[in-house]
């Protein structure tokens, strides 16, 4: 059983309910902002944390085989909800650690890098800082951008989906699980 | 027979070994569909499970990230499978996530059910957790339809059919063996009742031959007695008479003294004639056979059987041209005639007419076949006919047998018969009776052809002059009287004569006394030595001497096959004084007659 890459299945239908830790956490979160949002940002940073599992880093990613897997985010676009989505979490043998960074340079370490644009460093910039190392990135820049991430969230029917750059991944060394590639909304095949 | 046993022990244990196997076969049968059935459910558990998982383990990224659209499109995938008529995807709180329907009526449980397996009618269910690494996400629920319960059983009812069948078929060779035995029983049964019946057939057979036997014996042995008996009367009451003259005193009547001894001496020549007839009837007579040609023996009995028949007898002789010799003993064949002859005339009180016809006859194998007692070949046949009385077919039956007459008490010995059956019996041919009552009877006698045609002898010449000699001649008999009466005619004749009681005795007498010419021996003697065995002995020690043999009956030493043996001289007892003389006599000159 096969589906063909995301960007040719249809989607549009409203999902009624999420998740049963997602629903339970973005009901929390909504009581602390209370806002449309503000449970959309809650959704991006659950996702952030989960992709982890879809993601396959080369070993020598990481320091050894039990090292923190890192989840940098640039700026504090996620407000430090990512944190605590993250907390406890690990990703095989790997633990999950959320690192705020001013700005993405090249050697940092991080594993995953989240850039809505900071001040000290824009989106692009960040990018690049990190391109042609085994680092999934992952932006929230319009479908029009030129430049994003590997994974870009889009809402769409008012969910939060993604696209998926899986050529980039590719040449950056990351593998991406199929199963991920089929929820993308759209995939740049390798 | 142990084999045979056992396999009988088999045979009857079959229909209970068949009843076995046809309860046994309907078990493995039951057994089968019973296993089949369970195998079916654990491999449609097996496949719904595989299933299962795999959607579980396809749907863990629509699950995490609530993708509802990806998680119907990966249920709804099953759609391709027919059996599948329904399947859900359960989020962590166990509520329908995604769910698909083959028909818009059926419906899925909610919340997620229990983790595993479960039945209904001919439905199947599996649920599986979906897990993210050791984390629980949600449930698969995927349902079923098996095989409708109606076409498996349908399924299952073929094996049960051919199971029956073998069953029934199994059954059917059960009770048709059981059958089989039962009838092999019987038959055994009726088998050994034959055999008991057989066996009680020939018990009462024997009893009846023995019955016929000691009748035939006793018969055989009245009928001698009988007379015997009266012969001896006449030779004790004349002989008594002459005693009782001549201790009287001398010859007061010559005469009667002459009556009497001369009708003792017919009447013990009766009972040689009659010991004679005895021992032809029962073939133990020693038989002489020469070749002899029937036409010119009859020629020569012409006179004889005019006399015997009397003139109101008329006899015609029809001899065959060309007739074939044939090998019998001459002597023997007379007295056959003679003794035909006689049978005719009583059979021809108010006389008739007699024909005695000679030829040629050829039995062959068919004709042989049907006769008793006959075998096919070449035969002179001599056919002796009356115009009597005629004998019923119960007459001609028993014609031959013994003692058996149907002449009134005194006119016949009831042995004429018998001494020619016997005799043509022995000679290696066939007697026959033809006769029918008021028709007169043939009786036809079948002497076997004579293939090297052999010079014919002359009829004996009965020497007249009585000669003697005054040679030593050694007579070695056991019995003493008759050996006296010997040794005085042989006196009286001139002889020098020698006695022995025995073979030893008569061996050591002939070492003393080299000059015995002949011995004149009984073939019967006590001890080692028989007549034969003291003559070879003597032969051999003296190769000239000249050898004589006398016997009341000699069935081995001398005679075989019925007939004497070759260069054998004997004489039989009882001998008279004329015919002593004239055989010693012959002996020793050198011309032995038949």
């Amino acid at each position: 059983m096969r589906f063909g890459r995301s960007g040719t299945i249809r989607r549009g239908r409203l999902a009624p309910a999420a998740g049963v830790a997602l629903l339970s956490y973005c009901l929390l979160t909504m009581t602390a902002w209370g806002q449309e949002g503000q449970l959309e940002l809650a959704v991006k940073a659950t996702y952030l944390v989960k992709f982890a599992a879809f993601v396959e880093w080369p070993a020598s990613a990481f320091e050894s085989a039990s090292g923190p897997l890192n989840l940098c985010i640039v700026g504090a676009p996620l407000a430090g909800v990512a944190d605590q989505v993250a907390a406890g979490q690990t990703v095989g043998q790997h633990p999950l650690a959320v690192r705020h960074i001013a700005a993405a340079t090249h050697g940092l370490g991080c594993h995953i890098i989240f850039t809505a644009g900071a001040p000290q460093q824009s989106v692009e910039a960040a990018i690049d800082a990190v391109r042609g190392e085994p680092v999934l990135t992952v932006t929230d820049l319009p479908q029009t951008a030129p430049r994003r991430g590997i994974i870009n969230f889009v809402l769409q029917s008012n969910h939060v989906r993604f696209d998926i750059d899986d050529r980039e991944a590719t040449r950056d060394g990351l593998r991406i699980s199929s199963q991920l590639l089929a929820l993308a909304v759209n995939v740049s095949p390798r | 027979m142990a084999g045979r046993a056992s396999f009988g022990k088999l045979w009857r244990a079959a229909p209970l070994i068949a009843g076995a196997t046809a309860v046994l076969l309907l078990i493995t049968g039951v057994l089968v569909v019973y296993s089949g059935e369970a195998s079916y459910r654990r491999e449609k558990i097996e496949e719904v499970d595989a299933q299962a998982r795999i959607l579980a383990s396809t749907v863990v990224a629509a699950l995490t990230f609530d993708d509802r659209n990806a998680a119907e499109i990966y249920v709804g995938a099953l759609d391709v499978n027919p059996e599948i008529e329904a399947a859900a995807i359960y989020d962590g709180n166990g509520q329908p996530f995604a769910i698909y329907r083959r028909a818009p009526t059926l419906s899925v449980p909610a919340p997620a059910p229990e983790l595993g397996p479960s039945h209904a009618d001919d439905r199947l269910s599996v649920t599986t957790a979906v897990m993210q690494g050791p984390t629980p996400l949600g449930r698969v629920y995927v349902r079923a339809v098996l095989e409708p319960l109606r076409s498996r059983y349908e399924r299952y009812a073929v094996i049960g059919l051919l199971v029956v069948m073998a069953a029934l078929v199994t059954a059917v060779l059960g009770v048709t063996q059981s059958a089989l035995s039962l009838s092999y029983r019987e038959l055994e049964q009726a088998n050994a009742e034959l055999k008991a019946q057989i066996a009680e057939r020939e018990k009462v057979e024997e009893a009846l031959r023995q019955a016929q036997k000691m009748e035939a014996i006793g018969q055989l042995t009245g009928g001698v007695a009988h007379d015997f008996n009266n012969i001896l009367q006449v030779v004790l009451g004349n002989l008594g008479n002459v005693e009782r003259q001549l201790q009287r005193g001398g010859l007061t009547d010559s005469g009667l003294l002459e009556r009497g001894i001369k009708a003792a001496i017919r009447a013990s020549e009766r009972a040689a004639v009659l010991t004679g007839q005895l021992l032809a009837f029962s073939r133990r007579q020693p038989l002489a056979p020469k070749p002899v040609d029937v036409n010119r023996l009859i020629g020569g009995m012409s006179d004889l059987l005019h006399r015997t028949l009397g003139e109101r007898v008329e006899v015609e002789t029809i001899l065959g041209a060309r007739l074939w010799q044939t090998l019998a003993d001459a002597n023997q064949l007379e007295s056959a005639l003679l003794n035909l002859a006689v049978n005719a005339r009583d059979a021809m009180p108010s006389g008739g007419k007699l024909t005695i016809e000679t030829a040629n006859a050829y039995l062959d194998e068919a004709y042989a076949a049907i006769e008793e007692d006959m075998r096919a070949g070449q035969f002179v046949v001599v056919a002796v006919s009356d115009t009597g009385t005629g004998m019923s077919p119960e007459v001609i039956r028993k014609a031959f047998d013994p003692f058996f007459t149907t002449k009134d008490i005194g006119q016949g010995t009831g042995l004429g018969l018998s001494q020619v059956y016997g005799f043509i019996k022995q000679s290696g041919g066939h007697a026959k009776i033809y006769s029918e009552l008021g028709e007169g009877t043939t009786i036809k006698l079948y002497l076997p052809r004579l293939l090297t045609a052999g010079a014919v002898d002359d009829p004996p010449v009965v020497r007249s002059a009585l000669r003697g000699g005054a040679e030593i001649i050694l007579v070695v008999e056991d019995e003493a009287d008759v050996r006296g009466f010997v040794v005085d005619m042989l006196r009286e004749l001139g002889y020098e004569v020698i006695e022995a009681a025995d073979g030893p005795a008569a061996l050591s007498v002939l070492e003393a006394r080299p000059d015995i010419k002949l011995l004149f021996t009984d073939v019967g003697l006590p001890g080692s030595f028989n007549g034969r065995q003291l003559a070879d002995e003597a032969s051999r020690r003296r190769p000239d001497l000249k050898i004589l043999y006398t016997t009341g009956y000699a069935r081995n030493a001398i005679v075989h096959q019925g007939r004497l043996d070759p260069g054998v001289e004997l004489i039989n007892k009882p001998f008279t004084y004329m015919a002593l003389a004239a055989r010693i006599r012959a002996v020793l000159d050198g011309t032995p007659s038949g």
